[in-house]
């Protein structure tokens, strides 16, 4: 057994860093997007439009019994062929693996937002709906500024928890052969054999975004309070 | 009809016109051939056993319950399921509710500022301007930056009632107003009402504060089963009901 050697990592660290930032801009950019559509996505559900919330609770039933991985696999290889197809020479159009990445996981998380804006919204006072009738608020200002900014603030800490295992399955990425914080750590293990340390390393990162993301909302939800709210 | 008040229900331009209103809940006739007239500038009370359809009908007043058949015109516009209607008649209603239903997330003065800005345009500077004067007359003003949940429930129930009056509306609807009110806090709302009164608000107000009732209304009117049984000034009405139900209703609440 050789002792731990951690200089490794050190020497590791601008391809880790790269990777990193991969992780981290996709995770930024499936949250915009699935936040985005996810509340859109509710709000289709909430008014019960009929055809379109069909659609969209057959689309969030589809995304959330599929594993993601799976999902990863279908954008990669049927998009191609269909825009091939829409394109009319039959040829696949490739869409590159980084465009499969930020699309699939942008459309995958937007179901479980949409899910937990959905409850989000049933949550919301009756009273406050009657509130906004009676002050003959259009239905548009009424979830602009008083409903969804209570079901964003009711939800923060179940989207935050979404929001992290968003962070952490970017890792499967790699099945793109794109590579992420994990893919990279991965990749110089097994090329310098030091698995521990750079996993141990991987390991401390995910823990610090963890926290930090964690204490991020604390702070948002100590600032932005509904002052002694019992309700 | 000189320059007094007319308080006549055969007044030729009432502010609210009832004919003939239904209102089912499935199979449960809230309302039943409701028929009523509200003068401008007239106070009306509201009372009557629980289930009676009393709130109901002034939920009808400004669409919150669609009624089933029957008319309802406000200030000469009737309502119907066109949006343009509701709307109108709506901006034109002020509502206060048993459990204020304050915005919680926004504060005291942005709570008055949000539909006047949204719904009659003004200009951010004129709303906090109109809503400091209206939470100056309902004595909140101090507490404007708080928020709903910091205050009393008697101090929630005035911002609330500022809010309503911060659309400048043309009649005000209270449900129940005090009825979620630590007793100790119910004087300070009524008054804040019967200030308003004063001013010469036209007003329809569910409650069974029968002191209030007996100090501002013009009238009187008891509903029971989802009808109206009986009405009159408040005078006549608490001394010498007409109908049995009356009597045994207000046998009940005066104890």
């Amino acid at each position: 057994m050789n002792s731990l050697d951690f200089s490794i990592v050190v020497q590791a660290w601008p391809y880790l860093w790269s990777g990193l930032l991969f992780s981290l801009s996709l995770t930024a950019a499936a949250f915009l997007v699935g936040m985005l559509l996810g509340t859109l996505f509710a709000l289709v559900q909430h008014f019960e439009l009929r055809i379109l919330s069909q659609l969209v609770r057959s689309y969030v039933a589809l995304m959330r019994s599929i594993p993601l991985i799976l999902v990863l696999f279908w954008f990669f290889f049927l998009v191609p062929l269909v825009l091939g197809h829409l394109s009319g020479n039959g040829r696949p159009v490739p869409v590159g693996a980084t465009y499969t990445a930020f699309i699939t996981f942008g459309l995958f998380e937007a179901a479980y937002y949409s899910e937990i804006i959905r409850v989000g919204l049933r949550a919301v006072n009756k009273g406050q709906f009657e509130a906004c009738q009676a002050l003959a608020l259009s239905r548009f200002d009424t979830y602009r500024h008083v409903v969804l900014p209570q079901v964003f603030r009711v939800a923060s800490p179940i989207i935050l928890s979404q929001t992290i295992i968003l962070f952490q399955d970017t890792s499967l990425v790699y099945v793109l052969s794109l590579t992420d914080l994990l893919g990279a750590a991965s990749k110089l293990a097994q090329l310098n054999g030091r698995l521990v340390e750079m996993y141990l390393a991987v390991a401390v990162v995910y823990l610090i975004i963890g926290c930090a993301a964690s204490q991020f909302v604390a702070s948002l939800r100590k600032k932005y309070a509904i002052a002694g709210a019992r309700r | 009809m000189q320059q007094e008040r007319t308080v006549s229900p055969a007044d030729p331009f009432p502010m609210v016109v009832v004919e003939h209103l239904v209102k089912r809940f499935g199979s449960f006739n809230a309302l039943s051939d409701v028929n009523l007239k509200v003068a401008k500038g007239e106070k009306i009370v509201l009372c009557g056993p629980s289930g009676s359809g009393k709130s109901t009908l002034i939920r009808c007043i400004n669409h919150i319950e669609k009624h089933d058949s029957g008319r309802i015109v406000v200030d000469g516009t009737e309502l119907t399921d066109r949006i343009c209607d509701v709307n109108n008649v709506r901006s034109e209603v002020g509502m206060v509710f048993q459990s204020f239903n304050l915005f919680p997330h926004l504060s005291v003065l942005e709570n008055c500022m949000l539909a006047p800005m949204k719904v009659r345009g003004l200009a951010e500077s004129e709303a906090h301007q109109r809503s400091m004067a209206l939470l100056r007359k309902v004595r909140i003003h101090d507490q404007a930056n708080k928020y709903p949940a910091q205050l009393s429930g008697g101090q929630q129930q005035r911002v609330a009632i500022a809010r309503a009056l911060c659309m400048q509306p043309k009649i005000m609807l209270f449900d129940e107003p005090t009825s979620a009110l630590d007793p100790e806090m119910v004087k300070e709302v009524l008054e804040t009402i019967v200030e308003l009164a004063q001013d010469g608000m036209t007003m329809v107000c569910v409650t069974h504060e029968m002191g209030f009732a007996r100090e501002v209304a013009d009238r009187v009117v008891f509903m029971d089963r989802g009808s109206i049984v009986e009405e009159g000034d408040p005078s006549t009405f608490f001394r010498a009901p007409n109908t049995e139900r009356a009597k045994a209703f207000l046998n009940q609440i005066i104890h």
